[in-house]
This record gives structure tokens, sequence and C-alpha cells, in this order.
């Protein structure tokens, strides 16, 4: 009996998901699953996504052969030394299904909560207002996530004016940590954005960025933000000068 | 202090703030602890008590650790006509199955996420980032000093969650066995 694979390609999460739909499909035992059939099922449905060049079919292809290295130990005849115990060789692939489908249901419970929570709408944060830094109102927390995305957004019109020159920059980061903490020792606050300019290169601008980010790291600066996207102010940390 | 002046303070504070009021921010904004007469939570009661009393189109809900306004569910038609250009944007499977994993595990690496879903999850987590709902936490002491990521604030307000301890339980694989058998009869 063979069933025609009636199924669409953006169904599945991947193979995992694959896996599952065929074993609820044709009412396969998880804890004892049918090898053969089941690997012939899912080999089918490779040969379909190759054709149709599905960008995950890796995933697939790699399950596929996962599949018939299971079916080919338990072809092999199985020689138990003394009382030895067999591992049965689906184990893996059982705990895996078995991993993987609790937390398809958690997600289906996330979706179900989400779908009550939609028609309720919460106040959202004011908009920023430009001013000068001080009135600026002061994100507690930035997250490095934030603070990247930031740079990424602040660099992305800067234009590089040595880029047709052929040269070798020397620039280290221990001398642009150098450069900032002179700064900051005559300056309280230094807006990120006003060393941009300064630059000669993109490449020494993120030089420059790493050695920040080395900084704030070790705690010598503090870097603060009024939201996200708007300009990084860097300060003294608590352990400025101790390096 | 009067209840009634208690809730009046709690109400403008509200209304005010766009993440949760906290206890603890509640009381920094009372500046003198002698006013505070009742805790924050029997506040909430009462004028919650008043708003279901009139008819309020919001009402007041608990949520990651604190209080906040929301719109009333029969008022959505109509709010929703405020966004209409960005909507309220559902999130697909997979990034939904990436949340359940971090959710149940955090701090959770990708190499984790993606070993349990079996499949690459690079851009679902970089869409959960984005949207916020996912933070990282430092990174793993293992090789490779992996990101280890976590669930935000914005999590909990997203699912109307008060802490992740309110999620449902993980299924357990016994409860997993005697419903696979159920659907076999």
């Amino acid at each position: 009996m063979n069933r025609p694979l009636r199924v669409d390609l953006d169904m599945f999460e991947g193979p995992l998901d694959l896996l599952l739909f065929l074993i609820k499909r044709d009412e396969l035992n998880i804890y004892d699953i049918p090898i053969s059939k089941i690997t012939r099922d899912f080999l089918a449905f490779v040969e379909l996504a190759k054709e149709l060049q599905l960008h995950s079919a890796g995933d697939f292809v790699l399950m596929a052969a996962t599949l018939m290295k299971i079916k080919a130990r338990m072809l092999l005849p199985i020689e138990a030394e003394h009382d030895e115990e067999i591992e049965d060789p689906r184990t893996e692939l059982m705990n895996m299904l078995l991993e993987y489908k609790r937390y398809k249901e958690a997600a289906h419970a996330l979706e179900g909560m989400e779908r009550q929570e939609r028609p309720h709408y919460y106040r959202l944060p004011p908009p920023w207002v430009p001013g000068e830094e001080e009135t600026t109102a002061i994100l507690e927390d930035v997250k490095l996530y934030d603070i990247m995305l930031t740079f990424q957004y602040l660099i992305k019109n800067y234009e590089d004016p040595a880029s047709h020159m052929v040269d070798i920059e020397e620039v280290s980061m221990s001398e642009q940590a150098g450069y900032l903490m002179t700064l900051l020792q005559t300056q309280d606050k230094i807006q990120f954005s006003s060393l941009i300019h300064q630059f000669e290169s993109r490449l020494v601008l993120v030089v420059t960025f790493l050695a920040l980010l080395d900084m704030l790291r070790s705690r010598q600066v503090r870097i603060k933000q009024s939201q996200l996207f708007d300009d990084l102010l860097i300060s003294r940390g608590k352990e400025f000068g101790t390096h | 202090m009067e209840l009634t002046d208690l809730k009046k303070i709690v109400e403008a504070l509200l209304m005010a703030s766009p993440i949760p009021l906290t206890e603890t921010r509640f009381k920094m904004c009372m500046k003198d602890e002698a006013e505070l007469t009742l805790g924050l939570e029997e506040i909430i009661e009462s004028l919650q008590a008043d708003y279901d009393d009139s008819g309020r189109a919001f009402t007041i809900k608990k949520v990651a650790g604190g209080y906040q306004l929301v719109t009333r569910a029969d008022f959505e038609i109509y709010v929703k006509g405020l966004f209409t250009k960005t909507g309220k944007l559902r999130l697909s499977q997979a990034a939904l199955e990436t949340l359940a994993i971090v959710s149940y595990r955090q701090p959770v690496t990708r190499n984790e996420i993606e070993a349990i879903r079996g499949v690459n999850s690079d851009s679902s987590i970089r869409t959960l980032l984005d949207r916020k709902l996912l933070e990282i936490r430092g990174r793993d002491d293992g090789p490779g000093r992996a990101l280890l990521y976590r669930t935000s604030t914005e999590f909990l307000q997203y699912f109307g969650l008060d802490s992740v301890k309110d999620l449902p339980k993980l299924k357990e694989v016994e409860d997993l066995l005697s419903e696979d058998q159920q659907e076999l009869v």
C-alpha cells in the first residue's frame, strides 16, 4: 500500500516535524517505529524537497542518512556478549522525537496565549523627544544587542574617505582604548556620534568600537542610551583608570 | 492617606507608565513612607472594582511582576485601527518553537535550541531578538563561549504572564505515552 505523499512542504519546521507527522498520519507507535516504512516515506519527501530546492533540504538529507543508518543496524545480526544489554538502534531517535514533541506542544500553548493577548493593547513607550543631553531620559539597561544595532545604524551613513587608497593602517585596540581614556579624563560624557567623524576610515572606527566594548566589559566605561538607535553616551565607569 | 487618594495616585501612575508598575517603583514615587497605609495590591484591587462597576474600556493587568492598563478585548476592532501599518504581527511556528525552548530551558545557547528542533534556528532567534522577546544573557563557559539567550520582560507582556513560573508545565514523557496510546485506540 503506497499512499501518495500529499503534503505541503511549508507545513514542516524540519525533519523531526515531518517524522512526527508521518507517525501521526499512519498511526505509528513512537516507541516502536517501523523503521523501513518511515525511511521509505521520508526519502520520498526528501526527493521532493530537493527538486523544489527547499532551503533546509540539508537538514532533511542528514536525517535521511540517520534513518538509513538505523535501518542498516537493525538488519545486522545481533551478537550479544554475555548479559550485555543491547540498545535498540532507534532509542536515540525516539528520544529526540519525544523531546521535540514536548516543545512543539509548548509552542502550541504559547500560540494560544498569544491569541488570548492579541486583543489587549498596552500603552506604548513615549516617542523620543530631541533635546539637551542632560534632559534626555536615560534607559536604565542598555543591552549589548542594542549597542551593536546602534553601531550598525550609526556607521551606515559613514562614507569611508580612504576607500580608494591602498594603505596599511596601523591601528590597535589598546591604542584606541588609550585615546578614549584620554578623552574621558577631561570630559564627563562623550557622544559616540561625535567620534565617528574624527576617524579617517571605517577600520579605525570599528577598532575603536571594539575597544569601547572591551572597556565596557571591564567596567572602565558606562554606556547610556535614551532609545534604540539613539546616540550612545559614554562616561567613566566604576573601574575607570584601574588598568 | 485615605484609600480614595491612594487610588488616584496609583491611577495616575498607571496612566503615565509605559512599563508595568511594580511595588518598588510605586514606593519610590510615593516618597513619604508614612502615607503608605495600604499595599499596592489592595489599592489595585479596589481600583479594578471601580473600573468594573463603572464599565471602563480598560482594565488592570498583572504582568511581568507589575501592573499595567490594557484596553478591553471588546474594543480590539477599533483600537487596531491605530496600528494599521504595522498591526500586531503573529509569531511564526518556527519562532514559537524557539521561544518555547528558551522559555523552559533558559539560559540556552543556539546549539541547544537547534539540537532540539533539528533545524537551523538563526533567523528565528534574530527575529525574536529584534522583537525584544528574547535577550542575550552573557556567554556560556563551555568551548566557543556561545551566547546565552533568555526571555525578556516584553516576552511576559506579550503572553500576558506575571513570571515565567506561570508558564504551563511541560508535558512529561509519561503523559505523552498515555496520550499516544489513547490516540491509537
